[in-house]
Formats: structure tokens, C-alpha cells, sequence
């Protein structure tokens, strides 16, 4: 064939393909299902490995299934339909796209170009919060999408919600925080909820019912939909009611913890799988506690896979977790397990000539047994004031609001010598200010750590005191510092440095009268009143004898008188 | 010489038991509190023997009013409150002789029989120390032994601070009034003479000093000075 005839062909061809290409060049930039516009995209788009490299480096799947594409409620309207940027000449080959949220935002917005917010409002609430944010491709897809009704119809409950919520959806905050409202199906499936429908806990909501909520943070989120546990969950809310945690969420200590800050929310662990529950999830909090915890003989059997050894639940309990400062009750947390704590210490810890449960008991009331088990703690002796009549101890608030002071000033007005410690004598004139005021009092002693750290600091038994000149002596160590502790409102205590004789007095004989200790609570006064009774008593015949020796004579002439000396 | 039975032997176990209970008590009581001051024995081993010697006093103070009670001798404490202004006379007479009398040579106004054992002043001290004192500081002394096995009581007291002080108080009282007991005991006709009859149960006694029975003084006259049952030979 020669050059000429080669170039006659060509531009036959040329001319027959120029008005198909220029028709379908213009199908794309058209509303309405052209047809033919959508072939042309498929032909490409049909491309099983066709995709686009986005800035973040994650790939968007620019593949589309035709047929599938053709059943969807989208069929008809064509690819212009919803992409009506893209046009041959402006296709996103040049488009630059930050990442597939955005895409997914940008591509949503053209969604309301048929389907108006007020449409979508009235059709279902929920959509107002959801549109304002340009997600509809997350919950309802992209170019399958089906319609709900169809979608939506025989599925189940769960599949119902997760129609949206499988998807990567979140919730705005009033204070512009965002929530994620993405369920992971597996997660839950896998939780202790597993076999629950979602309406079990989310009652509110349904497939005909999705109340718009409105929540002030993501932390006001938690705490309002705690009750959601508390319905099935009677027994452990019974227990949290009392706990120092709700006690402070109801001070508006927003940080005290919900079901949810232990538990998590979707992937509700059970405590029977998850055996590290109560230690976790304190350490989310208490995480300064652990390391001395970790150091124990009970962290160290827990280390080595004794799945009996305490977590933090196993002694302050799981839901009526409550203050231990200043009480005796966390000593019933290391007697759940040490049932025979009474018995062992009785062996060595009696009086004779009978060995009786009580005496060890006297000293568990009184004694932490941290006081003696925590390794390197350094006790002390704690006076805390107590109501008289409910043995409650007496809060900061209640004193500073009694005394008619405030928190900086409480000290200055206690130590009214002003010499930074408390002695017996101001003991006293607390004690009997606050029943002048109408406060009957009691300063209840005992020995105890101060500080949580040392608390958890429970050594192996060989290195526990056992030495009772620890406490029972006039210069006994363990009192060597003492304090008076004012519990405050948010479960912390505030110590006030006492003298270290403030036992030792006779100012303290009345306030203090529950708390004895053999040998170190006795008052000097006393010893001096021995000393002086004995002088006295010797005294009294020295006396007698100096002045029967100085009238000897006369007894002896009364004698001679008689008759003279026999 | 006559001997009069003062002393049966449950009186004189009695005695001898609680003073030694009563001054090893002291003593062990004293290293307890002022551990700092005295080093006699270990608090562990003050507080042992404190606790038996303890037990002892409350079984010893049993036989005491298990024997009184038994024999109804626990009248010779008892001093004689239907004739109180006589009483009180008597009481004065004694006090002056103690004062007075005994550096002048007099005779002591009280001639002790079995049945009339204690002068108007020892009758008021000892009712007071037997009935009062020793049970408070054996029931404190038990209190402090185990306060919460006695938790309600040593409540209703007003707390073990007050039990303490209680304790403390009659045990400076009785730290004193062991000393003044012990000098007493050596003003009989001799020094000795008190004590070795709460060894032997009887007290001689020379005719010549007076202190025949038929010079008895006391509420009993007729029983005279001797045995009640077995006279002295």
C-alpha cells in the first residue's frame, strides 16, 4: 500500500470516530444517565486494579463493578450524576486529594445536591448531625448503594445499626470535641456482650426511633450513658453508689470513673477472661501506684503467673471501692484473702495466761497492716477526728465551716502558739471548741502508712515487724511522728503535724480516750506521781521513826516510872 | 506470854500471795510505762509476768471472799455504822495512839482478837481497799489485758484512756500504800511481831503489856484472844 492510500484510510477513520468522541465528551459534562458517558467511564473504571495514590499514601480503589453499579438506585443517573467535575478535560489525574476522608466528605457534598438537608431531616433526625458533617458515603456507600428500605429490610436489629455505625461515623461535642460512634462488629461479637442486641443497652433506640442527643464533652457522654449499665447491672451499681468514685462525680470530680472508664464500652471485657481487670484498669488512674504495688510480694507472685495473687480489686474491692485513709476497712480487704491472719498473729501476738482472738484483734483495729507488712514504709501515728456519735470521721469542710476558717488558715488556727506543730494543750482546745459548738468528738488513733505508695509495698512475712517495742515503749519509733488527719472531700487527707508527746499528756487523756498504747500513750505526769508517792510513802515512816527516836526518852522514864526499865 | 490466834491459814496464803503479786505487779507495771527510764526486764517479758501475776491476784482475791464470805468473818471489816459517833471515838483514840500515844508509851488501844482483828482505821482502810480498790484495779487490769474482749465495758467506762488513768491512780496508790502497810506491820509489841504472826496465825502476847483478852476492846468479846476453836497451848 502506498503512502497516499494510508492516509486516506486514516482520515476516514478520523472523521467517522470525531463525532462519536465529541458527542461523548459533552454526555459527561450533561445531567441525567447518559448512558453512553458512564460506558466511556467504565471503560476505564472497570479496571479491577485501577486506583489512585492519595497524599497521605493511602490508595483509593477507583474500580467499579458495572452491574452492580447499574442495579443501584444511582444506576440511572450516570456517573455525571454525582460527579459533575469530572469532565474529560478536568478528570482528577491532575486533582490533587489529601486523603480518603476528605474525598469522602468532598464527594458526599454532592449528595445534597438532590438529597436537601431538609429532606433527609424530615425522612430521619439523626441525618442533621450526620449531613453538617458530609458523611453520607460512610453510612450509605458509594455506587451500590440500594436505597434503605431496601437496604434496611429483614436485617436485624444489630445490622440495622451497624448499617451506620459499622462505618467510621463520629459525634460532634458542644465543646468541639468529636466521638466516634464506630462500632467494630467483631469487637462487640467478641465482648461480654456479644450475644446482646444493641437496643439491649441502647433502649432509646431502634429501627424506627434515633433521638437526636446533644452532650456538652465526650467525658458528659460517659457519665450520662453509665445508666445504661445500671439496668442489668443492679448489683455492682448498688455497690458503685456507695463508692468514693460516684461520691466524687457527684462532687463534680469529672475525672472519678463510670462503668465505662473500667469496663471500655463496645469491647466490654468480662472479668472472668480478662483476670487483669482490676489491675488495668486502676493503673489508667493510680498508674503512680504500680510501681510500688509491682515491688510487692503480691506484684511479684503476680509476675510470676499466680493468678491468685491480689490485684487492686482483690483488697479495695471492684464497685464499693471506698476511701481507705484514715478507715480500718482496707485491713478486710487483706483479710479476704488471709482468713487465718487471726490465728497466725495470735501465736505470737498474746497475752498471757490464754491466747484469745481478741487481743490480736485489739491490734488490727488500731494497726494497719501495712504498718507492719509495707518494706521501707515509714508509719506513723495518726489522730483523725471523728463524730462522736456516728464515729464518722469529721471532713475538712465540716471543721472549716465549725471552726469558721478556711483551708489555708485551719493550721494557724489550731496552733494557736504558732509553732508549726499541734501539741496536747491545742488538742485539747480543738476538742473542746468543737463541743462548745455543739460537736461531740472523738480523736480516734492508729498506726498506719501515709501514703498510698507505701501501702502497696507489702513485703514477704520475714521482713514484717515483730517487734512490739516498735510501738509499746515512751520512746517507741513508730511514734516517732505523728499527725492529725483531716480527710478531705475528695477522698484525700490532710495531715497536720502533731507533737510527738501529744499522747503523752493529760490534755489528751479526754479526746483521745479510745486509743491506748502499752507503754507509749502514758502520761509523764504520772511517773512522777509514782516517784513522789514513793518518797512519800517512805516519808511517812522516816517520820514516824525520827520522832519515836526523839521521844524515846519519855517512854523510857514513863517506864521507870512503872518500875523501871525491864 | 499468851498466843492469840489472829490469822487462818487461807488468810495467811492470801496475804503472802498478794504481796508478793502485788509488788512484782508494781514493779513490772513501773518497767511497762517507763520503759525509757527503767531497763529491768524486757517489755515482752514485764508484760508476761505482769499478766499471770495478774490472773494469780484475781484467783487469790477469790479465796479471799470465798473464805470471808464462807466463815461470815467478813464482818471484821465491817466497821460498826450503827454506833457511828463510838466508832468515829475510837477511830480518833487510834489516830492519836499513832501520833501521839504510841511516842509516849502508851498502849495501842486495840487489842486484835480472831473476831476483831482491825483497829477502827485499818477497819475503814482495808473495807475500802478490799471492797473498792483492788476490785477496780483488777477488773481495769483486765480491761487493759484484752479491751476489746471487754469492748462495751471499757466503753460504758469512758474509753481505755480512763480505764488506763484508773489503773495508773491505784497503782501510785498502791505503790505508796505498800510502804506505809509494811512499816505499820512492824509496830507491834515488837517489830516483828505483826509479821511473824501472819506466818504462824497467832501473836504473842506479853501479859505484862496489857493485852490480855479480858482486856479486849473489840465487837466480840467472849470469843477471847486465843483460837476461836483450837486454844494456844
Amino acid at each position: 500500500m502506498d503512502n497516499k492510500k494510508i492516509i486516506s484510510i486514516f482520515l476516514l477513520l478520523a472523521f467517522m470516530i470525531f463525532p462519536v468522541y465529541v458527542s461523548a465528551a459533552k454526555g459527561v459534562t450533561e445531567k441525567g444517565g447518559d448512558s453512553k458517558v458512564t460506558q466511556m467511564c467504565l471503560a476505564c473504571h472497570s479496571d479491577k486494579a485501577l486506583s489512585k495514590k492519595l497524599m497521605n499514601k493511602e490508595i483509593l480503589p477507583l474500580y467499579i463493578e458495572s452491574n452492580e453499579f447499574a442495579k443501584s438506585v444511582h444506576g440511572k443517573v450516570g456517573c455525571s450524576g454525582c460527579h459533575p467535575n469530572i469532565t474529560l478535560d478536568n478528570h482528577p489525574q491532575v486533582k490533587k486529594i489529601k486523603s480518603k476522608s476528605e474525598y469522602s466528605a468532598s464527594v458526599s457534598r454532592a449528595c445534597s445536591v438532590c438529597h436537601t438537608a431538609e429532606q433527609l431531616r424530615k425522612r430521619q433526625p439523626i441525618h442533621t448531625s450526620l449531613a453538617a458533617k458530609g458523611t453520607c458515603v460512610e453510612c450509605h456507600g458509594s455506587h451500590f448503594i440500594k436505597g434503605m428500605a431496601a437496604a434496611k429490610a429483614g436485617v436485624k436489629e444489630n445490622q440495622y445499626c451497624l448499617t451506620c455505625h459499622r462505618n467510621r461515623i463520629s459525634m460532634a461535642m458542644k465543646n468541639g470535641e468529636s466521638l466516634s460512634v464506630y462500632v467494630d462488629e467483631l469487637m462487640i461479637k467478641n465482648s461480654a456482650h456479644g450475644k446482646l442486641q444493641c437496643i439491649d443497652c441502647h433502649k432509646n433506640f431502634s429501627k424506627t426511633a434515633h433521638p437526636i442527643r446533644s452532650f456538652n464533652s465526650r467525658r458528659e457522654y460517659s457519665i450520662v450513658n453509665s445508666e445504661l449499665c445500671w439496668k442489668c447491672h443492679a448489683e455492682p451499681f448498688k455497690k458503685y453508689e456507695v463508692s468514693s468514685h460516684l461520691e466524687q462525680l457527684k462532687k463534680g470530680n469529672t475525672k472519678a470513673p463510670t462503668c465505662t472508664d473500667c469496663h471500655g464500652d463496645h469491647a466490654m471485657a468480662g472479668t472472668k477472661n480478662n483476670k487483669n481487670i482490676g489491675l488495668t484498669s486502676c493503673n489508667a488512674c493510680h498508674a503512680d501506684m504500680n510501681s510500688s504495688f509491682e515491688a510487692s510480694v503480691h506484684g511479684k507472685a503476680r509476675k510470676k503467673g499466680d493468678e491468685k495473687a491480689p490485684v487492686c480489686s482483690s483488697c479495695h474491692n471492684a464497685h464499693d471501692i471506698t476511701s481507705t485513709a484514715m478507715t480500718t476497712k482496707i485491713k478486710d480487704g487483706c483479710l479476704k484473702c488471709h482468713k487465718d491472719a487471726g490465728k497466725l498473729h495470735s501465736k505470737w501476738l498474746w497475752n498471757p495466761p490464754i491466747s484469745l482472738p481478741t487481743f490480736a484483734a485489739a491490734h488490727f483495729d488500731v494497726v494497719s497492716c501495712a504498718t507492719c507488712h509495707s518494706t521501707g514504709a515509714k508509719p506513723a501515728f495518726i489522730l483523725s477526728i471523728s463524730d462522736r456519735k456516728t464515729g464518722k470521721p469529721i471532713s475538712e469542710e465540716e471543721l472549716l465551716k465549725i471552726l469558721d476558717t478556711d483551708a489555708d488558715r485551719l493550721m494557724a488556727k489550731i496552733d494557736t502558739n504558732g509553732n508549726s506543730i499541734i501539741d496536747a494543750k491545742e488538742v485539747w482546745d480543738l476538742f473542746a471548741v468543737l463541743f462548745q459548738k455543739g460537736k461531740s468528738t472523738v480523736f480516734m488513733g492508729k498506726m498506719d502508712v501515709r501514703s498510698a505508695k507505701e501501702a502497696h509495698m507489702i513485703g514477704g512475712k520475714a521482713d514484717a515487724v515483730r517487734n512490739c517495742e516498735k510501738c509499746h515503749h515512751p520512746e517507741a519509733e513508730l511514734f516517732k511522728d505523728e499527725f492529725i488527719a483531716i480527710s478531705k472531700s475528695d477522698g484525700t487527707v490532710r495531715f497536720l503535724k502533731a507533737h510527738k508527746d501529744v499522747l503523752n499528756s493529760i490534755y489528751t487523756i479526754l479526746p483521745a480516750r479510745k486509743f491506748y498504747a502499752l507503754g507509749s500513750t502514758s502520761v509523764e505526769l504520772f511517773d512522777i506521781l509514782f516517784v513522789l508517792a514513793l518518797i512519800g510513802g517512805i516519808c511517812v515512816p522516816i517520820g514516824h521513826i525520827t520522832f519515836r527516836i526523839i521521844t524515846s526518852p519519855l517512854r523510857s522514864l514513863r517506864r521507870m516510872g512503872k518500875g523501871g526499865k525491864k | 506470854m499468851q498466843r492469840i490466834f489472829l490469822h487462818s491459814i487461807w488468810v495467811r496464803i492470801w496475804h503472802w500471795v498478794n504481796l508478793a503479786a502485788f509488788i512484782i505487779l508494781i514493779i513490772t507495771g513501773a518497767q511497762i510505762k517507763m520503759g525509757d527510764k527503767l531497763n529491768l526486764f524486757s517489755f515482752e517479758t514485764a508484760v508476761n509476768i505482769h499478766s499471770w501475776l495478774g490472773f494469780i491476784l484475781i484467783g487469790n482475791y477469790f479465796i479471799w471472799v470465798v473464805y470471808y464470805l464462807v466463815t461470815g468473818n467478813i464482818k471484821i471489816y465491817i466497821p460498826p455504822l450503827h454506833k457511828p459517833i463510838e466508832f468515829a471515838k475510837k477511830a480518833l483514840i487510834q489516830a492519836k495512839f499513832y501520833g501521839y500515844g504510841i511516842m509516849v508509851g502508851d498502849d495501842n488501844p486495840h487489842h486484835p482478837t480472831f473476831y476483831n482483828k482491825f483497829n477502827p482505821m485499818q477497819q475503814v482502810s482495808y473495807l475500802m481497799i478490799m471492797v473498792a480498790l483492788i476490785p477496780l484495779q483488777l477488773i481495769t487490769g483486765l480491761f487493759l489485758w484484752d479491751p476489746n474482749l471487754f469492748g462495751p465495758a471499757v466503753n460504758l467506762i469512758g474509753g481505755i484512756q480512763v480505764v488506763d488513768l484508773i489503773h495508773v491512780f491505784l497503782w501510785i496508790f498502791f505503790s505508796a500504800f505498800m510502804i506505809v502497810h509494811f512499816y505499820l506491820a512492824t509496830l507491834g509489841h515488837t517489830p516483828m511481831a505483826h509479821i511473824i504472826a501472819m506466818f504462824k496465825g497467832y501473836e504473842e502476847i506479853h501479859e505484862e503489856n496489857g493485852h490480855g483478852h479480858d482486856e479486849g476492846h473489840g465487837h466480840d468479846e467472849g470469843h477471847g484472844d486465843t483460837h476461836p476453836k483450837e486454844h494456844s497451848h
